[in-house]
């Protein structure tokens, strides 16, 4: 299957949509959206890294270090009350301009 | 995000940057091992999961680059860190950070004591009010040798009348008084001011007031304004001084105030004004408007009213010259013309091209300190080729790369400007220690905040341009080629080209210091060479002023004046004695007027001569030289008929093929402006210097002054113990009269080593420059040719084993040198025939084009170019040829 290169913003908010439902390490956010888009979307650690950590500094998902079940020491992030809030707006805002795109390439 | 989030996480970026990189190196470790274990767990062999898993993250290094990016203030730390980072990487070659800080701390401390003189002398505004509305006015006499000559009192009293365009005339004339009482008599420098000079100027007193109008009234008391520098000496700064009288030639004397610490009169040089009056009285040119119109004493400054342009300012002068000219026949045919000028113009009129060729010499200084450090870095970037190919392989960035050559120019510069300022300010000092007298505006100069911001401008700019230099060396540096070749081979001939090339501009430069130092260094010896007619070795002179009241009379004077005589030639191991109304060199204003050779001469075609009086003994005591005649003696005076002594200027003008012995000639030494008093001349000298070591040329009627009295008169003592003399005088004088100041006790040599201070001076500053320019050079030189040796080790190493001799690897790297020389003086040459102009005005008697000058700058850069490729080609014949094949 062909794998699409990743908008900016659309990582930051396909990111938070992985944290939606529990907290993920690195490699887990990855497999989760390669799991969720359905293998289109792979994203290297060149791009996860630092878009995590501007999330985190944006404050809108925490880091936290834990231990795994196999005893492994991970970072581990978990989306923020102001994390939730964004990831609300961005997909209210994301159905608008999918709706627009869809009628868009409908009439052509 | 909240803002106390934010800086907390600033906070941490900031300080503790390692424990989130190690965080950070934690998290990507636990993420590849994950990675692995993935794929362990999918069947993977452990070795080749591991390997896979390193493929798929990529460069470790650009991940850990890119989130530190993303962090607050991320750019801060970086730019901290790439210090850090310069200053380790400083230290860790001392030998580079040295040359380059000693450079650069050349360059801009140069800079920045430069640029305070120049700010202090030709940008900062004279200490007036509204200075740019302030003129000069001189009375042009270009006709009879003299174009800025001063005005008569009747002139200025017309200037105030029928001008239009000017808020008022001041004017100001300088002479010595007799300070007594509290203390040593004392002999104090005055100037005579107009009512208004204080208040025209817009200056005003610390304490008290300066003069007002009820001054001037006939029975107002005598008034005085001080300077500071009197008023703390002599009066310790006692405020209660203002409203007290003081004795001032023997009359009683009100102090009106004190002048503030700061005030220093700024006159042109040629005004003879002294710029250290040391108090102000009244001389109401109201009162002298009925005196002859030719009597010209007064330096007349004038106020345009607001908004009037300095051309229509001389037109209403050249207007009012032209009226004075039709209705008064005295000035003759010629008529009077008058010169106004910008007072600040005219202040700096002489100074200005040698402030400019200074600043274009310290710019040139500092292009070769630049190109010494852009140098320097591109070695070092050279030298690190390999370093940088291992970075960029491991994926770092170029932009980052280049903004850490960025900063570490800008640290560079950093410390090479607090390095040149303290240079700059110790050069300042030095400077103000050399000063010649004239340039007492100097003492102005400060490195305050302006220079500070001129040259902190500067050297951001420098430090951008030359941190860039290595820029092209980052852009060339191909990954895969720097590795697969051997470090030590790294930097092409592209590198050395544009090396060289640097090297070669520096030569250059260098030569047209050198040449400037050269031209400058034989006008100053030349000036040593010029002979001013007298000799001044073991001469020690000093003024006396006789008070009016007391040596009214001719008689009175002259008995004192041979009393005087008489007791200092009978002190031990004196062996002549004189009197001379002025000392060569000195300060005082020159007294002279127009003379007539011929009975019938018209008096509008009158040439001006200087005019002195001399006692008996004082041609023999300073070992003038007799053309013809006699000198004077003491039966000239008085009893006789009129006599002067000429200058053979004078006789050859005057009488050509004649003898002048016997003549008669008319000339003024009352100062009425005309040639009045007929006189017979039984002398010619050689022509004196007096009043400048080199521009000296009007001519000169010498009168007896047992005829003719002036007061103060200086007297000049040959021989005797210097130790001991200036006691022997004061008392000597106090024998005969203890009311009697002693004034100037000094050499005579000091007079002449100061009027040729301005020639010193700048020779001096010169051979600085050229010197700090040889210095720079030939580190440059050094460079380009320690690397070049280094690049050719091998081949030097292959030669030496098939038997060449160490004296020909030397004479192939010294031949490198030399080329590198002889361009660049070529180049040299050739700028500084053009640059030689500029200065063309500061040379005496030597040309521009001189032959000597450029050679010897030649030879100089040549030795310098040699000498530092002699070491490098030393060290390159030490090596062992079989370990400098092996290090292939």
């Amino acid at each position: 299957m062909a794998r699409t290169e990743l908008l900016k913003g659309t990582l930051d908010l396909l990111i938070l949509r992985t944290l939606e439902l529990e907290p993920r390490h690195g490699l887990g956010v990855a497999e989760r959206l390669e799991q969720i888009t359905h293998g289109t979307f792979a994203v290297k650690p060149g791009s996860l890294f630092p878009a995590l950590h501007r999330l985190e500094a944006d404050g809108l998902v925490a880091g936290e270090w834990t231990v795994n079940d196999e005893g492994r020491r991970i970072k581990s992030y978990e989306l923020t009350a102001a994390g939730r809030r964004r990831l609300a707006a961005e997909k209210k805002q994301w159905a608008r301009i999918a709706l627009a795109v869809a009628q868009v390439l409908g009439e052509a | 995000m909240p803002l106390a989030s934010r800086i907390t996480a600033l906070w941490h970026t900031l300080f503790h940057s390692a424990a989130l990189d190690r965080d950070l190196d934690d998290e990507l470790r636990a993420h590849v091992d994950l990675l692995t274990e993935r794929r362990i767990a999918a069947g993977v062999d452990p070795a080749s999961a591991r390997r896979d898993a390193l493929r798929e993250v990529g460069s470790l290094a650009r991940v850990k680059e890119e989130v530190r990016a993303v962090r607050i203030g991320s750019w801060i730390e970086t730019a901290l860190r790439d210090a850090r980072y310069a200053l380790r990487g400083l230290r860790r070659s001392p030998g580079f950070a040295a040359a380059a800080v000693v450079t650069l701390a050349l360059g801009i401390g140069a800079t920045s004591a430069i640029f305070s003189v120049v700010r202090a002398m030709l940008l900062s505004p004279l200490p007036y009010r509204d200075p740019s509305r302030l003129v000069f006015v001189w009375s042009d006499m270009t006709a009879i040798g003299y174009p800025r000559a001063p005005l008569s009192a009747p002139e200025l009293n017309d200037l105030r009348e029928r001008s239009t365009r000017f808020d008022g005339f001041a004017s100001i004339w300088s002479t010595t008084a007799a300070l007594t009482g509290d203390g040593d008599p004392e002999q104090l420098r005055v100037g005579l001011v107009s009512t208004n000079f204080f208040s025209l100027l817009g200056a005003d007193a610390a304490i008290g007031r300066t003069f007002a109008v009820d001054d001037e009234s006939t029975d107002a008391p005598r008034t005085i304004l001080l300077s500071d520098a009197l008023w703390q000496r002599r009066f310790g700064g006692d405020p209660s001084i203002v409203g007290r009288a003081i004795r001032i030639n023997g009359q009683t004397t009100t102090v009106v105030g004190v002048m503030p610490a700061g005030f220093r009169l700024l006159m042109p040089p040629d005004a003879a004004v002294p710029d250290d009056l040391q108090a102000f009285v009244l001389l109401n040119p109201q009162a002298l408007t009925r005196g002859p119109r030719g009597q010209q004493f007064l330096r007349v400054v004038g106020r345009m009213k607001r908004g009037v342009t300095l051309d229509e300012a001389r037109r209403d002068v050249d207007g009012v010259a032209a009226q004075i000219s039709r209705e008064f026949t005295s000035y003759g045919a010629n008529g009077r013309r008058f010169t106004t000028v910008g007072l600040q113009d005219d202040d700096v009129r002489q100074i200005r091209p040698v402030l400019l060729a200074l600043f274009g010499g310290v710019a040139i200084l500092l292009l070769i300190a630049c190109v010494n450090v852009a140098a320097l870095l591109i070695a070092r970037a050279a030298s690190r080729s390999r370093e940088t190919a291992v970075r960029l392989s491991l994926g770092a960035g170029r932009s980052r790369l280049l903004a850490q050559y960025l900063v570490e120019g800008l640290v560079l510069a950093a410390i090479g400007t607090a390095a040149g300022v303290a240079a700059g300010s110790a050069g300042l000092r030095l400077l103000l220690t050399l000063r010649p007298d004239a340039l007492s505006r100097l003492d102005a100069a400060r490195i305050d905040t302006a220079v500070l911001a001129f040259t902190v401008a500067v050297s951001l700019v420098w430090g951008v341009l030359f941190s860039l230099a290595p820029l092209a060396e980052l852009l060339r540096t191909d990954p895969i080629a720097a590795l697969q070749r051997d470090g030590r081979r790294a930097g092409g001939s592209l590198h050395y080209r544009v090396r060289s090339t640097l090297v070669v501009a520096q030569i250059a430069l260098s030569v047209v210091l050198l040449v400037a130092a050269a031209l400058l260094l034989r006008s100053f010896a030349a000036v040593q060479r010029v002979d001013p007619g007298f000799r001044a070795d073991r001469i020690l002179t000093f003024r006396v002023a006789l008070p009016g009241q007391r040596y009214a009379s001719a008689d009175k004077f002259n008995a004192f004046s041979r009393q005087l005589q008489a007791a200092l030639a009978a002190l031990p191991g004196v062996t002549g004695v004189g009197a001379f109304s002025h000392v060569p060199y000195d300060n005082v204003p020159n007294w002279g007027g127009p003379y007539l050779s011929r009975p019938g001469q018209e008096e509008s075609t009158a040439v001006m001569a200087d005019n002195r009086a001399v006692t008996p003994g004082l041609f023999e005591t300073i070992g003038a030289h007799l053309v013809d005649g006699r000198f004077f003696t003491e039966d000239d005076d008085a009893r006789r008929e009129n006599v002067v002594i000429v200058d053979d200027q004078l006789a050859r003008r005057s009488w050509p093929g004649q003898s002048a012995i016997g003549q008669r000639i008319a000339s003024d030494p009352f100062s009425t402006g005309h040639p009045v008093v007929w006189a017979t001349v039984v002398g010619v000298v050689r022509h004196l210097r007096h009043r400048s070591a080199l521009e000296d040329l009007g001519d000169q009627v010498y009168f007896p002054e047992r005829q003719v009295q002036r007061n103060p008169m200086a007297y000049f003592v040959r021989g005797g113990d210097a130790a001991t003399l200036p006691a022997a005088i004061r008392r000597t004088v106090a024998s005969l009269d203890p009311e009697l100041p002693v004034a100037d006790i000094r050499p005579l040599e000091e007079y002449v080593v100061a009027a040729r201070a301005a020639q010193r001076f700048s020779s001096l500053l010169a051979a600085a420059f050229a010197a700090v320019a040889l210095v720079l050079a030939t580190v440059g030189v050094y460079g380009v040719i320690a690397y070049a040796a280094t690049r050719r080790r091998f081949e030097f190493g292959v030669r030496m084993a098939l038997g060449a001799q160490p004296r020909d690897v030397v004479r192939a790297i010294v031949r490198e040198g030399s080329v590198l020389a002889a361009a660049g003086a070529a180049v040299g040459v050739v700028a500084a025939a053009g640059a030689a102009k500029l200065i063309a005005a500061q040379l005496y008697g030597v040309s521009a084009r001189d032959l000597a000058s450029y050679g010897a700058a030649v030879v100089v850069i040549a030795v310098a170019a040699i000498a530092a490729s002699w070491l490098p080609a030393r060290r390159a014949t030490a090596v062992d040829p079989l370990s400098a094949l092996r290090a292939e």
